[in-house]
């Protein structure tokens, strides 16, 4: 063969390259079930698709290039049912998968391509922070690390994703909390720094999991949307996601067929509201009542749970729902609700998916707790938010829509057109708190019950109606094919589907 | 057997009490009613189990994250 000696020694370290940290760390992970780097772009890519960048790139320290193998992080392009995504798979086997100057050159280099040509970049985390001890120093710090200036910025000119698949201190967390969904392999860390070096620094002992496991961030922190317990399940949740979104800010959403078995009836959602007005209920029934059928994706289901958001279609549109839950709190608005869903604003702002508000809330959290928290802060973000947004803005007065929060709703012209439902109430605040306000030295319980009565009477749908506070009064059941019909009346026709993207800029933790 | 402490998810008061110490529930069963926000907001088992206690009465006031009953399961 010509040329043989040349082809032997480009099999030789193509073999070396893709053997990543050696047989045995692979064999390790596979016993637990928790897949290798390569094998992470495999599950996620269209067979045959991945076109690797930086398969020959090592480490440049001297005498570190046999063992360095990538340098640790695996980047390409490949995709996902036919649509083209940049891919960076974190190869722990490799040095932790530690930030190197090779390595964060291949990061920069998926990321250009992915923005400049307009594909989702996906990010499948799991990596120990900067690689020591090429990273200390003034050498260190000066020619290693960073040496980009827009390394972390988000102007979100396409989705980023990101999963958390193991230890993630350093890049894999900075990255995963700028992305725009972020998954989370149960048993994974997410934190600043790892439990060692934390507890160095404050001389005590760190539970990882308690630093930074799947529990503290999909309750308390909100810093994650799902959670999952295999590799596998993690792979599945970023392809779902991205299934809703354009691959890039200038094109609008794709649209699919809608699936045969949708409840075009709303029997399940007639059944799903109580009838008494002091009832809570699920508002996901009423959701999967309204949406094409098995499209709702819920997002950060754990966390502000008075709200429930997610991605889901509706006649085949990719659409972004924001719900009062009244089986959280009351459905009352509380601060991790309201960054949940400015966030989520943000979001499907960027990439021009409709919002579609249902409405039953009986206002925002009021109380200590949540001023310690900058309650009125995040409700002014929410509003921004939500101001500032230019998808189509579709709004369901479900039930009660009381104060600030009618606005925040969508109330008041902030959405594009609003229906109300028969058992829609709109006031101010409770009728049952305003009698008392406004009759607050009158003691005579009789007159307390007259004026709430009064109050009652003229906080009905029907009264909203007649001034035009809310375009139509529709029966819960017509719901469906209201928002169909609406959402094409709403079409972004002279853009082609997209916005203007105000909030691009917006950061992605506040 | 491990006990469980079910905790208030928001200030209100004790509505309604739906189950005494001693009985036994499924996971899901509505152990006690509270009320807030002028909405009455079920508290729920979070596994199947024991009622080894219920710590509030009705019409007690209770902030946000007050245990109000524990269960053996």
């Amino acid at each position: 063969m010509p040329h043989e000696e040349l082809l032997t020694e480009f099999e030789r370290r193509r073999a070396r390259a893709l053997s990543m940290g050696g047989p045995d760390k692979l064999a390790k992970r596979k016993k637990v079930g928790i897949l290798n780097a390569r094998e992470r772009i495999d599950g996620l890519l269209d067979v045959g698709s991945f076109v690797e960048s930086g398969l020959f790139g090592i480490s440049v320290m001297p005498g570190e290039g046999d063992n360095t193998p990538g340098d640790g992080k695996i980047v390409g392009f490949g995709k996902i049912n036919g649509r083209d995504v940049a891919v960076v798979s974190n190869d722990f086997t490799v040095k932790g998968a530690s930030s190197s100057l090779t390595n964060m050159k291949k990061i920069g280099h998926a990321k250009r391509v992915a923005t400049q040509r307009g594909m989702p970049l996906v990010m499948f985390g799991e990596s120990s922070g900067a690689r020591m001890p090429d990273n200390m120093g003034a050498r260190g710090m000066g020619t290693m690390l960073g040496n980009d200036p827009v390394q972390y910025v988000r102007y979100r000119e396409t989705p980023w994703v990101s999963a958390v698949l193991g230890q993630c201190y350093g890049s894999s967390a900075w990255y995963a909390c700028l992305s725009d969904f972020v998954v989370m392999r149960k048993g994974a860390v997410m934190a600043v720094a790892s439990p060692p070096l934390a507890s160095m620094a404050i001389g005590q002992t760190v539970d990882p999991e308690e630093l930074g496991g799947t529990k503290l961030h999909a309750e308390t922190t909100g810093l994650i949307d799902a959670v999952v317990d295999t590799d596998e399940e993690a792979i599945a949740a970023i392809k779902r996601f991205l299934d809703y979104l354009p691959s890039h800010a200038n094109e609008a959403p794709p649209r699919k067929s809608t699936p045969d078995g949708s409840d075009e009836e709303g029997g399940a959602l007639l059944a799903a509201l109580p009838e008494g007005r002091t009832r809570v209920y699920d508002v996901r029934k009423i959701l999967r009542s309204v949406l094409d059928r098995d499209s709702f994706m819920e997002i950060k289901p754990l966390y502000g749970k008075p709200a429930v958001i997610g991605l889901g279609r509706l006649d085949g549109r990719s659409v972004g729902v924001i719900a009062n839950n009244p089986m959280g709190k009351a459905g009352a608005l509380d601060v991790a609700a309201c960054e949940k869903i400015t966030r989520f604003v943000v979001t499907c702002d960027s990439f021009n998916v409709p919002l579609l508000l249902f409405v039953d809330t009986p206002g925002f959290v009021i109380g200590i707790e949540g001023e310690r928290l900058k309650a009125p802060g995040k409700i002014m973000n929410f509003m921004t938010a939500l101001q500032m947004a230019s998808v189509p803005k579709l709004s369901v007065l479900m039930r009660k829509s009381y104060g600030q929060a009618y606005l925040n709703m969508g109330g008041g012209r902030n959405s594009d057109d609003i229906a109300a439902w028969p058992t829609a109430e709109v006031s101010f605040m409770d009728p049952a708190y305003a009698a008392r306000v406004v009759a607050w030295a009158n003691q005579d319980r009789e007159e307390l019950a007259r004026i709430e009565a009064d109050m009652r009477r003229e906080s009905t749908a029907y009264d909203l109606a007649a001034i035009f506070g809310v375009q139509a009064v529709i029966k819960p059941q017509e719901t469906r094919r209201y928002l169909k019909r609406m959402l094409e009346i709403h079409e972004m026709r002279l853009t082609r589907g997209v916005g203007q993207h105000h909030l691009r800029n917006w950061p992605t933790t506040f | 057997m491990a006990r469980h402490v079910v905790a208030a998810e928001i200030a209100g008061t004790v509505f309604k009490l739906e189950v005494a110490a001693g009985a036994s529930v499924l996971a899901g069963a509505v152990l006690i009613i509270l009320e807030s926000m002028k909405m009455e907001i079920p508290v729920e088992a979070p596994i199947a189990g024991k009622i080894a206690e219920v710590l509030v009465s009705e019409g007690q006031a209770i902030a946000e994250g007050q245990s109000l009953a524990v269960i053996e399961g």
